[in-house]
């Protein structure tokens, strides 16, 4: 394998320095070299065969196999650096928000603070408001029930009145009916007509 | 609603027919007239009739002093309180005693829808009233 390695750069070679060599070189080493290739046996034709077949293979090599992997790695290499900026920008984002999320903990904690502070204020002054409406509605009460007191008291104090009056004048009849004599009644009575006759109407 | 006013008409010139000389509705009068309107038989000579005692009876209150009293008043006492309201009312007022022991004393003239009280029971409810 090796003989046939260096027979293949000796062919190769050969008309490098065939160029690079002068013209008694030339023909001096152009026979050593048929000596050469005589002696590991190698001839023009299969040598011009085995480059165009070297040549098609490389080619076909380099269109199907070669050139996919690169595609595939230049892809794969691609995608690796977009994860990585993906990454890299995910990270950065995760710091930014990390960063608003302390801002926004801050503010809230902030604002909570604030709107405990005005819901303790709002509460007491609504606190002194509801007990001022409840003194003002006791208040109310109270003298409503003194007033109603009083009223009752008032018509209490009539009715007692009027039948004070009932009983008196009721009284002050029967004592009179029974106490008065024909005599007088009949007097009162004539009295009473001679009044009314004598009396303007 | 015509007639009805025809027959009130009638029975009011029937009223003046029933009274004397001295504006008092009489008995005699009365019957006088019943039995002219017995004789002549007008029409709806019922309501006629009904008309005529409605305006009998008010007439009659009208002239008629209902002088109540615990007890029977003087003849004298009457004819006083007769000539007061003859002359209070310009009209001949005849008195009509009553008996109520009610009023305990003093007297309660009516003269059709007015009352004049002179009474103790009468004295005494208003009395109650001003109270009241």
């Amino acid at each position: 394998m090796k003989i046939r390695t260096a027979a293949l750069l000796i062919t190769l070679l050969s008309p490098a320095l065939l160029f690079a060599a002068g013209p008694q070189e030339v023909a001096a080493s152009e026979g050593v070299i048929a000596d050469i290739a005589g002696k590991f046996g190698v001839t023009w034709a299969t040598l011009i065969a085995q480059i165009v077949n070297f040549i098609l293979v490389a080619a076909v090599l380099y269109k199907f196999a070669v050139k996919p992997i690169a595609a595939t790695l230049e892809e794969r290499q691609q995608k690796i650096a977009e994860g990585l900026q993906y990454a890299e920008e995910m990270k950065t984002q995760l710091a930014q928000a990390e960063r608003e999320r302390a801002e926004k903990v801050k503010d809230a904690a902030v604002q909570a603070q604030r709107i405990l502070s005005e819901s303790r204020e709002q509460s007491k002054e609504m606190i002194e408001q509801k007990t001022q409406e409840a003194a003002t509605q006791a208040e109310s009460i109270i003298r409503k029930a003194s007033e109603a007191t009083e009223l009752e008291r008032q018509k209490m104090l009539s009715e007692v009145r009027q039948e004070v009056a009932r009983l008196v004048v009721a009284t002050t009849g029967k004592v009179l009916s029974r106490d008065l004599s024909d005599s007088e009644k009949a007097t009162f009575s004539e009295a009473a007509a001679k009044e009314l006759a004598s009396s303007q109407k | 609603m015509k007639r009805d006013k025809q027959i009130s008409q009638l029975a009011k010139k029937l009223v003046i027919l029933s009274k004397d000389s001295e504006g008092i509705i009489t008995g005699s009068k009365v019957d006088q007239v019943l039995s002219g309107l017995k004789q002549v038989q007008p029409r709806r000579y019922l309501a006629l009739l009904r008309c005529y005692l409605e305006h009998i009876r008010r007439e009659i209150a009208l002239q008629t002093a209902e002088v109540t009293a615990p007890s029977a008043i003087s003849e004298d006492a009457l004819k006083a309180i007769e000539q007061h309201y003859s002359t209070i009312y310009g009209r001949s007022i005849r008195a009509r005693s009553i008996t109520e022991e009610s009023l305990i004393a003093g007297v309660r003239v009516r003269v059709g829808d007015d009352l004049y009280d002179a009474s103790i029971a009468g004295q005494l409810s208003r009395i109650a009233h001003q109270v009241n």
